[in-house]
């Protein structure tokens, strides 16, 4: 197999991979470039922890081939927060205990930075339906809900 | 209690900013200078003879490092206790489940360490295999370690009282017999294990643990190296729920390919290893026969119980005895006999789990139900009746020093409307309740106790050294939280180090849910020793005895005139300016009786203090499809006192997720002939966010007399009541008793429609 080069566009950077066409984006931003925020659990689609944003919409890392993710805009965990700043749904899930062991986090809580994008005021079912791809075994859920929760427009109604 | 600053506050966790930021590092995202990638061999046979591994090929493979197998290590057996040393970490004479490890080599990457595995040849006698308990116990069945005649690997037996005498006495009497199959932890993070000899040939080891201090000591054993020579270093880690309390192979491989390749290894499992070849929940048959009198109270009961252990002892004789313990220290009895044994099988080995046992509890929790139903007596009553109080003695003689069961029934039956849903819901409603109780510790020889240090920095910071360890349930916040309150500080002024068992004193581990009592007690020593300390210099600065100050926002003040202060740095230079020490030293040894043994002396105090729980769930069952929706589920807990309210509630959202929406309805292995059908998270059910009920906490206190603050467990009874509860709101649903759980849609169908057949057949009778 040959190696090819790409451009990858992620957290607001580029970067000039040159790497065998097989390999997933969650072993280029692991592996490659230490982006070790995105984590693998279930390496099979299932578990939601290695979810990065490809243009705004969460995508599992362990099932898209690097090339797959040319031209897109990549955000991982690591490009979530500006600066010391933090992305509000990092600060609502610390606020409301929503981690525990924090492994499932960066996967959780890019997804709802997602849906929260596109849906400004998710119900709590619409919370919950949002994050059903994303497994965390510590939290039941209830505490991860209600930080997306406090965020939802409906919430603050 | 008294006025804190962070005590019974709910604080945000000190660890979390790290892990929203995705900067927190688990063992498997550490990357070291020359790092190999490990890959470990298993076997494809459940049983066979090892008669010869050819590494020979693999060796020759460029970018190949090192290959290990039996000859590279001591081939010591190992056991958690002496008589149960039954298993080598890479065998020798024969493998006994399918995966199991028998070699492994380290690569500079992952594709080349798995072509080497292909290119080792192991030559294997396969042997005949016993797959269930039942098989195993068969006269002539093939033996799986020859010196355990019957494949019995341990056998528990408790009898106090009078049985016999109990049953004649009672008013009804009944017997029912309880089965459950395995189930995995699946923590979040996988398996992973990061190993290195530094440039004083120390190894250097990070992995996912519930005790950095367990894991150290069999390493030490093993490596043939002594105990200061092994450096277990702290890291994030992924869940733990009983499954990284002992050793595991892959952190006696991940040694030994670092030390044969002279450079750092890292070894990840795959989600079917960590299925596989880390721990499993023990599958059970349980008998249970119990004779209560007219009023509903128990006067005597039988149990014997099956557990199917896999191929070695692990845990074992901790494993057969928690789910009777945790009964009869949430229930009174007075007459029993327990009889547990586990049982060896050619199928992967069984450890603790946080849910320990669902047939045995259920079962124990169902048949009271049952027992309710025949004398007119309702779930919730029948618990009130049996609960244990404060002040009581358990059959074996562990004293209860703080009991708020009763208080955990009412106020959760009150929160949850039971007197008002009981009998009164509609067609296939079902309402359920589970009570329990867990140890908080036991006796665990050397490391039984917690030590802690504290250190001063000139500007008045300080550093807390402890091996507690935080699995994800918050104990690094739990620590801080304690030096902070007793010294007077802010949390930005504490620095911890923790769980590295080269500068943090020996500590039993985050497992039998001993942290908060015991670790916290020694980290509230040693502030308190360092506060004494603090005092003294204070009090001559300010002219007044050490009894007038007190310690807060950084300042000593006299309590009665809180004008008169004097800031902490100032007296910590002083003490420096004196050369005097002013470092706190803490060290907590819970009162149990270090006699009682598992097996030889089941008898005398098991753990100092006890938790105890009750869960209320409320479900509606399809009777068409048998797919099950919880309404609504009510926790309450006698956790002596909240330390963090918010952390606890976390704890018993967690707990119904894994003992009752998980464990009761769709969580447990699938086998053929000893393998897995189910290794990976497609095809293992654990609860999703859509899945889970609305939950109520109920914090009940009872400020145990020694624990932190009164603290002690918190949460774990949660999770063993959560199966017994929802167990319990099924059958009260669907008006049948199924004793096979977990109570998956074909189980609760075929009861229905069985139920439904005998009515017709009465009918046209």
């Amino acid at each position: 197999m040959k190696k090819i080069t790409l451009t990858l566009k992620i957290n607001d950077e580029k970067y000039e991979i040159i790497t065998y066409p097989n390999r997933t984006l969650l072993e280029i931003l692991r592996d490659d470039l230490l982006l070790t925020g995105t984590k693998e659990s279930c390496g099979e689609g299932a578990c939601g922890a290695c979810t990065v944003l490809l243009d705004g919409l969460p995508v599992r890392s362990c099932l898209l081939l690097v090339t797959e993710a040319k031209d897109c805009e990549i955000t991982t965990i690591e490009g979530l927060a500006k600066g010391e700043k933090l992305d509000p749904v990092q600060e609502s899930f610390i606020e409301h205990h929503a981690i525990q062991c924090g492994f499932c986090s960066p996967g959780m809580i890019l997804t709802a930075r997602s849906l929260l994008n596109h849906n400004p005021a998710p119900t709590e079912e619409e919370i919950r339906f949002a994050i059903s791809g994303n497994v965390c075994r510590c939290t039941g859920y209830a505490k991860i809900v209600e930080a997306i929760q406090a965020l939802s427009n409906r919430g603050r109604e | 209690m008294g006025d804190f600053s962070l005590i019974g506050k709910s604080m945000k966790r000190i660890d979390t900013p790290l892990k929203a930021t995705g900067q927190a590092q688990f063992s498997s995202d550490l990357m070291l200078p020359r790092m190999l990638i490990g890959k470990v061999l298993r076997s494809p046979y459940a049983h066979a003879k090892i008669l010869e591994i050819d590494i020979s090929k693999a060796e020759k493979l460029p970018g190949v490092k090192a290959v290990i197998t039996a000859k590279d290590t001591c081939a010591d057996k190992w056991g958690v206790f002496r008589y149960t040393q039954d298993q080598q970490f890479l065998p020798t004479d024969k493998v006994r489940y399918v995966g199991e490890e028998v070699a492994a080599v380290a690569a500079v990457d992952e594709d080349t360490a798995i072509q080497a595995l292909k290119l080792i040849k192991v030559e294997y006698e396969e042997l005949p295999a016993v797959f269930d308990m039942k098989s195993a116990l068969e006269s002539g069945a093939p033996l799986i370690h020859q010196d355990h005649p019957g494949n019995i690997n341990i056998h528990v037996n408790i009898d106090v009282g009078d049985v016999a005498k109990g049953f004649g006495e009672s008013y009804y009497v009944r017997e029912d017999t309880f089965t459950a199959p395995e189930d995995s932890y699946f923590q979040g993070e996988p398996y992973a294990v990061v190993a290195q000899y530094d440039h004083t040939g120390s190894l250097e080891i990070w992995m996912p643990n519930a005790g950095p201090h367990l894991k150290a000591k069999p390493l030490s054993n093993v490596l043939k190296i002594p105990l200061n020579k092994v450096r277990v270093r702290k890291i994030a880690i992924g869940g733990a729920f009983g499954g990284r309390s002992e050793i595991s192979p892959a952190d006696v491989i991940c040694a030994f390919l670092a030390r044969k390749s002279q450079r750092p290894v890292k070894l990840v499992y795959t989600r079917e290893e960590n299925s596989i070849a880390t721990r499993q929940a023990h599958s059970m048959i349980a008998t249970i026969k119990t004779g209560v009198n007219k009023e509903g109270r128990v006067i005597s009961r039988d149990i014997t119980c099956h557990m199917d252990g896999g191929a070695y002892s692990s845990t074992g004789p901790i494993a057969v005895s928690v789910p009777f313990l945790c009964m009869e220290q949430a229930y009174q009895m007075d007459n029993i006999r327990y009889n547990g044994y586990r049982v060896f099988t050619n199928k992967p080995i069984r450890g603790m789990f946080r849910t320990h046992g669902r047939a045995f509890a259920c079962g124990v929790d169902l048949q009271l139900d049952m027992i309710g139903q025949e004398l007119g007596i309702n779930p919730l009553e029948m618990r009130l009746r049996n609960a244990r109080k404060v002040g009581e003695f358990t059959p074996t003689k562990s004293y209860v020093a703080s009991c708020g069961m009763t208080e955990t029934i009412l106020k959760a039956g009150e929160k949850a409307s039971w007197n008002e849903k009981w009998g009164k819901l509609p067609p296939y409603h079902g309402i359920g309740i589970g009570c329990n109780s867990v140890q908080t510790g036991f006796p665990m020889g050397i490391r039984g106790g917690s030590q802690a240090f504290i250190k001063f920095n000139e500007e008045g910071g300080i550093t807390v050294i402890t091996g507690i360890v935080d699995n994800g349930q918050g104990n690094d916040n739990m620590i801080v939280q304690i030096a902070a309150e007793e010294l007077g500080l802010g949390v930005c002024d504490v620095q911890l180090v923790n769980a590295d068992t080269e500068v943090t004193p020996s500590d039993p581990g985050s497992y039998s849910m001993c942290e908060t009592f015991i670790g916290g007690n020694a980290v509230r020593l040693a502030a308190q020793d360092a506060k004494n300390k603090l005092l003294k210099i204070a009090s001559e600065a300010l002219k007044a005895s050490p009894d007038e100050l007190t310690v807060k926002d950084r300042k000593i003040y006299i309590e009665k005139s809180p004008d008169k202060s004097i800031s902490l740095s100032k007296v910590i230079r002083i003490a420096l300016s004196r050369s005097e020490s002013i470092s706190g030293e803490g060290s907590y040894w819970p009162k149990v009786d270090s006699k009682r043994e598992w097996v030889e002396n089941p008898s005398g105090q098991l753990s100092e203090t006890f938790s105890f729980g009750t869960v209320i769930t409320e479900v509606k069952v399809d009777p068409e499809t048998g797919k099950v929706d919880v309404l609504e589920v009510t926790a309450a807990q006698d956790v002596g006192y909240a330390l963090n309210p918010k952390v606890i509630e976390g704890q018993f959202e967690g707990g119904i997720a894994m003992g009752g929406q998980g464990g009761m309805l769709s969580e447990y292995i699938l086998w053929y002939n000893g393998r897995v059908l189910n290794p990976d998270q497609l095809d293992y059910m654990v609860p999703l966010a859509i899945d889970m009920p609305r939950i109520n906490n109920i914090i009940v206190e009872t400020i145990d007399p020694n624990g932190p603050y009164g603290a002690k467990e918190a949460g774990m009874s949660i999770a063993m009541s959560a199966a017994q509860a929802y167990c319990g709101a099924i059958c009260n649903a669907i008006g049948v008793d199924i004793k096979e759980f977990p109570l998956t849609p074909d189980k609760i169908l075929n009861a229905i429609e069985k139920k439904q057949k005998v009515k017709g057949d009465e009918g046209s009778e």
